[in-house]
């Protein structure tokens, strides 16, 4: 079991943005996950925090997100999940994660996404990076093998529940979420599936989601969700907001995304949601991270026609 | 990519010759020596010969367009569910589809045509490849083989094929359009590849000696990799040149060019803006655009990245395209009239059925 000392001189090597060795990142996905196991579907969080959407292996704008609201754990945070796949730097950002969990345990809450999956990050990215990283799938697994221990949804002060995706038609409380089985790959449809598939839509109601998982909501659902459990807001990630953050159905939900120009590519800002000591929220946006140069970005040319 | 997939097929047909002929040599006595011997190993011949359509799909037929002299010839397949309504890409035919309509039309009917130029169908002006010229054939088509009592329509395209079902989708001129379905296109690498084509066009071989001759070119220069598919696929692709004594592409693709841009330019933007449920089938991750990344990342398509696979992706993998396209279908619960149950007022029936058979209801 490493030391504080040990942790501490791990997370300053890797806010460098260097990885572990395949026998630390080992070590530390077993002290996450005696960590994780703890932890409730709906894990209850004091402010004041700072709640901060997808990442997506961007790691120096997660550095620079640390920069913007302060770093663990002056600050504590939040995050909804989406931490690997398309970005390329999806092990140093996850394992900085985990990293500052395991030190900080009640500093940092970490949901999890629906890309902390093993069927989604074979497609995306995070398993040929490990590959790559690694020479072989090891980390893949022992990141993917943790990822089930990681808590759906967070409660800050009863009042502002967070997940990645959205609502679910299965799951009309809170102890209906309390009551499922989350240690589990991501499964295909059902209740789990929702709460990290789900959107909000303007349409009332529920909806068939474009995705081919999850559900759309209403505000109508929304609002109701949000009386039936005492809520005043339903924070959440998962979609891309070219703005950073953006409220839906008469602020009963507000989405925050944290990977600014997502892929390299989509131009978008990137947001955090600070709440404060009186639950007062305060919305920080930034930019992408001055230094990034997109790395090989040559593609293959498909022969269209043939 | 190509050149491996070559040795190895290679390699794999020398080491069954060897095998087989020592097992002539000296067959072991033994007590299941009276079985007979394996038969004498597929000569290339057999391995690559045409297959019929028939089995595949149901039936074949002409569509006359009123007031031009097209014709465009159609397969079909099954007699239940929606239309799952199938363009092949440049240079294919609708025999693209037949391997995956075999197990489709089980669920949903299925009818795949020859665009302008293409396999059996004739028009007018057989080089007018033009997006707006394969749209308006696309809708005259349906218009002429059904009339007034259209069924849902769910457009699947491939590569060109892709663009053509998008734009058709766009124009919002089919009431029963439930679905979209676009395989392996996007406008911005299709827009980058584009300056190449030509190259890639002129580096296929142009003529062979004999239709498998065609078919054992597609799987091993690696165009297609399914063997079956091009056996079924490949020699409707081509036609026999009397001067040259030998066969030739069907389609002059080459001759084209003018048309390609307008193909794909703008592509990504009118694919978001069908109002439609769509699934994007890829054949690798990093083909999306801006656009579509941003779309995707919103919410606003289903993409699906099929691993394993060439560009031909129901042609290489046809039973899992055809089980994508279903559970696409029953998904979105598209029946044989349009959407079954509205996306509204089922919140009672916690978990909707996700099986083919509410389709079928």
């Amino acid at each position: 079991m490493p030391s504080h000392a040990d942790l501490d001189h791990q997370i300053e090597h890797l806010m460098e943005c260097k990885p572990l060795s395949e026998t630390e990142v080992k070590s530390l996905c077993e002290q996450a996950r005696t960590i994780l196991v703890e932890e409730w579907n709906v894990q209850p969080v004091r402010c004041p925090v700072t709640v901060c959407g997808d990442i997506h292996g961007q790691f120096h704008d997660l550095i620079e997100l640390f920069r913007i609201g302060g770093k663990a754990p002056d600050t504590n945070y939040l995050f909804m999940g989406d931490y690997v796949d398309r970005g390329y730097y999806s092990v140093e950002t996850v394992t900085l994660l985990v990293a500052l969990k395991v030190r900080y345990r009640d500093r940092i809450t970490i949901l999890r996404g629906n890309h902390e999956s093993r069927q989604i990050t074979q497609v995306y990215g995070f398993y040929d990076e490990c590959l790559r990283k690694y020479g072989n799938a090891n980390v893949w697994k022992y990141f993917t093998d943790l990822f089930d221990y990681l808590p759906l949804t967070a409660l800050i002060e009863s009042q502002v529940f967070c997940l990645h995706g959205g609502l679910s038609p299965s799951l009309d409380t809170l102890d209906n979420i309390r009551a499922l089985e989350r240690v589990q790959e991501v499964p295909h449809e059902g209740p789990m599936c929702d709460l990290l598939w789900s959107d909000p839509d303007d349409r009332c109601g529920w909806g068939i989601s474009p995705r081919g998982a999850g559900y759309t909501f209403g505000q109508d659902i929304a609002a109701q969700f949000n009386h039936t459990n005492g809520l005043s807001l339903i924070a959440r990630a998962h979609q891309l907001v070219m703005e950073g953050y953006n409220w839906s159905q008469e602020k009963n939900v507000v989405t925050v995304f944290s990977a600014p120009n997502y892929c390299y590519r989509c131009g978008n800002m990137a947001a955090i949601l600070e709440i404060g000591e009186n639950m007062d929220q305060n919305f920080l946006r930034f930019d992408p991270a001055p230094r990034q140069i997109e790395p090989d970005t040559t593609r293959k040319t498909p022969d269209y026609f043939l | 990519m190509t050149d491996s997939s070559n040795l190895s097929s290679l390699l794999e047909e020398e080491d069954e010759v060897g095998e087989n002929s020592k097992q002539q040599i000296k067959p072991l006595p033994s007590a299941f020596s009276s079985i007979p011997n394996r038969p004498a190993i597929q000569t290339s011949l057999q391995k690559y010969a045409p297959l019929e359509w028939l089995g595949y799909f149901d039936q074949e037929d002409y569509v006359s367009i009123a007031g031009t002299n097209d014709v465009f010839h159609i397969y079909m397949a099954g007699s239940e569910g929606p239309v799952v309504f199938c363009l092949h890409g440049g240079g294919y035919s609708g025999l693209s589809f037949a391997l995956s309509t075999s197990k489709i039309k089980e669920k949903a009917r299925v009818v795949a045509m020859d665009l302008r130029g293409h396999g059996k169908s004739s028009t007018e002006n057989e080089l007018d490849l033009s997006i707006e010229t394969l749209s308006s054939d696309v809708l005259a088509v349906l218009k002429t083989m059904y009339k007034d009592s259209l069924p849902a329509i769910v457009l699947v395209g491939h590569s060109m094929g892709g663009s053509v079902a998008v734009h058709v989708a766009a124009k919002k001129a089919i009431p029963k359009l439930a679905g979209l379905i676009v395989v392996d296109v996007v406008e911005g690498t299709a827009m980058a590849s584009l300056i190449h084509m030509q190259k890639i066009l002129s580096n296929r071989m142009q003529y062979f000696p004999t239709i498998e001759k065609a078919v054992e070119w597609s799987v091993k220069g690696g165009y297609l990799r399914n063997i079956e598919s091009a056996r079924l696929s490949i020699p409707s692709a081509l036609k026999y040149d009397d001067s040259k004594k030998c066969y030739t592409y069907r389609t002059r693709l080459e001759e084209t060019e003018r048309y390609w841009k307008g193909w794909y330019e703008g592509l990504s933007d009118i694919f978001l803006s069908c109002p439609v449920p769509k699934l994007l089938l890829l054949a690798g991750t990093d083909r999306l655009d801006r656009s579509l990344t941003i779309g995707q990342m919103q919410g606003k398509f289903q993409m699906v990245v099929v691993r394993h696979t060439g560009h031909a992706i129901q042609e290489d993998v046809p039973d899992e395209f055809a089980s994508l396209v279903l559970n696409f279908i029953a998904r979105n619960r598209i029946g044989p009239n349009g959407v079954e149950i509205p996306g509204l007022g089922w919140k009672k029936q916690k978990q909707p059925p996700d099986e083919i058979s509410t389709i079928q209801e």
